[in-house]
C-alpha cells in the first residue's frame, strides 16, 4: 500500500515537474543554496531484488538526513527497457533536480542523454554498472563513477571456488545477459581465477541473469558435460536455477556452485551447503555511495569529479550470521 | 474404420510429430548426451509449467480470445503460495488451495470484466498483466524468497518412473483438456463462439458463462503452474514466467490453433510446448551461441506453423 502511494506521489511529481519547465520555478530550484538540493536515483528495474534492495537503502540515508536532500527515486520496468530510461531522465532534468545519480539500464545509449542532462548544469554520478569510457571520452563529458569492482568480485568468489578443486578440473559459467557490462566484467574476473587455477571452463553460455532459464542450460550442460565440477553462476537467481539442475541431475551432492550478489534466498542456500559462495556488494549502500558523492559535488562545484570504488566481499556460509 | 481413424490421426499430428523427431535426430547426433533416458526425463520434468499454460490458452484461444496475464499469475500464485508458508506458517496442504484460488479468482476478473463490459480481452488481461506483476512485487518486497525442501513435493521425481507428479498433473491437464474440448457440450460451444458467437446465441444459448469459464479455467491452469514453479525451484520468484505468455501463444499456434478462434487441439497445443522446450535444452546443450538460438527458435516457430498448413490443406481443411 504505502509503495501504491509512493508510486502515485512520484508520478504527480513527474506530471509537476513537466509542467514546471517553462516557469520561471526552475531558476529557484537552481541557485538551491536557500533550498535542500533535490536528488534523482534512476535506477533500473526495482523487480529485481538487487536495484529494490538498493533504493530502499538510498530511502533509508535520506529518511536519516532528512534536512539534507529530498530523493526521487524512479526505476524502469524491464531492465532492458532503454528508452524508459531515457524518458526518465529528461523528466528529472526538467523536475529541476540538481543531481541525478544513475544506474545505467546500457553503457552506451544513455550517454546522450546524461549529457544533455550535465549540460544544463544538473550533477550526473554514474552507479552499479559503468558507462562505456571511450563513448564519455568522445562526448566529452566527466561523469564520475561510484561502483564495486565486478571482476575483482568475481575473482573472489572464483578463487574460493578453486581452493575446493584440483588442477585439471572443468567448470560451467552461466553468464549474464552479455551485452551488460557487469555481465562481461563477472564471466572475465571467473575466467581469470579458473586461469589461475589451472581450472578448465568446459562451457560458457548465457542465461539472460533469470531463474529459469539458467535451470534449462545448466540442465543440458550438465548432461553434455558431465565430467564438470562446479558451476559459476555471474548472479544468485541463476545459481539457484542451477541448483534445481543440479537436482534433477542427480549431482546435488558433489556439484559445486557459486553465485554474486547474496540475495537473502541464497543465504538459505549458503547455510544448508547447497551453495557454496556468493559476493556482496553492498548493494543496500551503492546508491548512498552515489548520492553521497552528488551531494559532495553540489556542496563544491569546485571539486572534480573523481571515481570511487566501493567493496565487494565474499560469502560463504562461515561469514554468515548465524 | 479403424485404418481411417489411425490414418487421420497420423495425418493430424504427424507434422508435428515428423518436426519433434528431426530436432531429437539432429540433436542427437550433435551432442554426446541427448538421446539418453535421463536426459529425456530431465527436459520433460523442465516442462510442466509451460505446458499447463498452454492448456489454458488453447481454450482462450479458441473461444477466439487472448490471455496475455499468464505469466503474471502463474508469479502471483506462487508467490501467495509462498506467503503462505514463510508469513503465516503454514504448510504445502494450505499453501496450495490458496495459490489456486488466486490464479482462478483472477482469471474469473479477466472474464466477467471482458464479457460483462464487452472490453476486449486483449486490453483487460494486458491489465491483469501489470496489475498482478505489480502485486506479486508487493507480495513478494520485489524479493526471491527461498522455502526449502518442504515444497519440492511436485517436482521430487518418482523412483520407478523418474518423472516428477508435476509432469504428470501437466499430462492429466492435456488428457482432460482433449477430453473437454472433444467429448463434452462445453468443448462443442467453445468451438461454436469461436467460429460464430452470433449463431450460438441465436440458437438461444447464452454464451457469456462459457466465455468466463475458459478465463477462470485459464487462471485455474496458471495456478498449477505456478504450484510447480515454486516446487521446482524451491523458491518464490517475482519475476517467474515473464514473457510465458508469448511462448504459450507460440505453441498453440504450432499445435494449429487458429487466432482467430475456432479451431484447436490441446494434443497438438502439447506437441508445441514439446517443439520449443527440446529445442531450448538442445540448443543449450549444444552450446549454441546466444543469437543463433534466438534465431533458430524463430525458424523452427514459423516452419513449424508452415507444416501445419501445409497438413491442412492436405486433409481438405478438415481441422478438428
Amino acid at each position: 500500500m504505502k509503495k501504491l502511494i509512493v508510486g502515485l506521489l512520484l508520478t504527480l511529481v513527474s506530471i509537476g515537474g513537466c509542467g514546471e519547465n517553462a516557469s520561471p520555478d526552475n531558476s529557484a530550484n537552481n541557485n538551491g543554496s536557500d533550498q535542500k538540493p533535490k536528488v534523482a536515483l534512476i535506477m533500473k528495474s526495482l523487480a529485481n531484488e538487487f536495484f529494490s534492495t538498493m533504493a530502499n537503502g538510498a530511502e533509508q540515508h535520506q529518511s536519516e538526513n532528512a534536512a539534507q536532500y529530498d530523493l526521487i527515486v524512479n526505476g524502469i520496468k524491464d531492465e532492458r527497457d532503454l528508452s524508459r530510461q531515457v524518458a526518465l531522465v529528461e523528466e528529472m532534468v526538467s523536475a529541476g533536480v540538481q543531481a541525478i545519480v544513475i544506474a545505467p539500464a546500457d553503457s552506451k545509449a544513455l550517454v546522450p542523454a546524461l549529457r544533455r542532462a550535465s549540460e544544463a548544469g544538473i550533477i550526473v554520478v554514474n552507479i552499479d554498472n559503468r558507462l562505456d569510457r571511450n563513448i564519455l571520452a568522445q562526448e566529452n563529458l566527466t561523469i564520475p563513477f561510484v561502483g564495486p569492482d565486478n571482476k575483482a568480485g568475481a575473482q573472489k568468489v572464483g578463487k574460493a571456488l578453486a581452493e575446493k578443486l584440483k588442477k585439471g578440473d572443468g567448470v560451467l559459467i552461466l553468464e549474464g545477459i552479455r551485452t551488460s557490462f557487469n555481465a562481461q566484467q563477472r564471466r572475465e574476473g571467473f575466467q581469470q581465477a579458473m586461469d589461475q587455477a589451472g581450472i578448465t571452463i568446459i562451457d560458457s553460455q548465457s542465461a539472460d541473469w533469470e531463474m529459469s532459464t539458467a535451470n534449462t542450460i545448466a540442465a543440458a550442460m550438465l548432461s553434455e558435460h558431465p565430467d564438470a565440477k562446479a558451476i559459476l553462476a555471474a548472479n544468485d537467481s541463476m545459481a539457484l536455477g542451477a541448483l534445481s539442475a543440479a537436482k534433477s541431475a542427480g549431482r546435488e551432492k558433489d556439484l559445486l556452485i557459486v553465485g554474486f550478489d547474496n540475495i537473502s534466498a541464497i543465504q538459505q542456500a549458503l547455510n544448508d551447503g547447497r551453495v557454496l559462495a556468493t559476493a556482496d556488494q553492498h548493494g543496500d549502500q551503492l546508491a548512498v555511495f552515489g548520492i553521497e558523492a552528488a551531494l559532495k559535488l553540489i556542496a563544491d562545484p569546485e571539486s572534480t569529479a573523481e571515481d570511487v570504488e566501493t567493496p565487494v566481499d565474499l560469502i560463504t556460509a562461515e561469514s554468515l550470521p548465524q | 474404420m479403424k485404418r481411417k481413424t489411425f490414418l487421420s490421426g497420423l495425418l493430424e499430428y504427424g507434422g508435428l510429430v515428423l518436426v519433434l523427431v528431426l530436432l531429437v535426430s539432429v540433436f542427437s547426433l550433435a551432442t554426446d548426451h541427448f538421446l539418453q533416458w535421463q536426459r529425456l526425463q530431465i527436459i520433460a520434468n523442465q516442462m510442466p509449467v509451460p505446458i499447463m499454460v498452454a492448456v489454458g490458452m488453447t481454450f482462450v484461444l479458441i473461444i477466439g480470445g487472448i490471455d496475455l496475464s499468464v505469466g503474471s499469475l502463474v508469479a502471483l500464485s506462487s508467490a501467495m503460495f509462498g506467503l503462505v508458508i514463510t508469513n503465516w506458517g503454514g504448510n504445502v496442504w494450505m499453501a496450495v488451495p490458496l495459490c489456486i484460488l488466486v490464479g482462478t479468482l483472477c482469471g474469473l476478473i479477466n472474464g466477467t470484466i471482458s464479457v460483462a463490459f464487452r472490453i476486449p480481452a486483449f486490453i483487460v488481461t494486458l491489465g491483469m498483466l501489470e496489475l498482478a506483476r505489480g502485486a506479486t512485487k508487493v507480495a513478494t518486497d520485489s524479493r526471491s524468497i527461498y522455502l526449502g525442501k518442504t515444497v519440492e513435493g511436485l517436482d521430487a521425481p518418482l523412483p520407478w518412473l523418474g518423472l516428477s507428479p508435476a509432469i504428470l498433473l501437466a499430462l492429466a491437464t492435456v488428457i482432460i483438456g482433449q477430453l473437454v474440448l472433444t467429448r463434452t457440450v462445453f468443448g462443442r460451444y467453445c468451438i461454436a463462439i469461436g467460429t460464430n458467437e452470433e449463431t450460438v446465441r441465436m440458437s438461444g444459448v447464452s454464451t457469456k458463462p462459457y466465455r468466463i469459464a475458459v478465463f477462470a479455467g485459464s487462471g485455474f491452469l496458471c495456478a498449477l503452474a505456478g504450484w510447480a514453479y515454486v516446487a521446482k525451484h524451491q523458491t518464490v520468484d517475482p519475476n517467474a514466467a515473464t514473457g510465458i505468455e508469448l511462448a504459450a501463444i507460440a505453441a498453440c499456434v504450432i499445435g494449429g490453433t487458429s487466432l482467430m478462434g475456432g479451431r484447436g487441439n490441446v494434443v497438438c497445443t502439447f506437441i508445441g510446448v514439446v517443439i520449443i522446450s527440446v529445442l531450448q535444452s538442445g540448443l543449450a546443450q549444444m552450446g549454441v551461441p546466444d543469437a543463433g538460438k534466438q534465431m533458430i527458435t524463430g525458424l523452427v516457430i514459423i516452419v513449424a506453423a508452415l507444416i501445419d498448413v501445409i497438413r491442412i490443406r492436405l486433409t481438405g481443411g478438415k481441422t478438428q
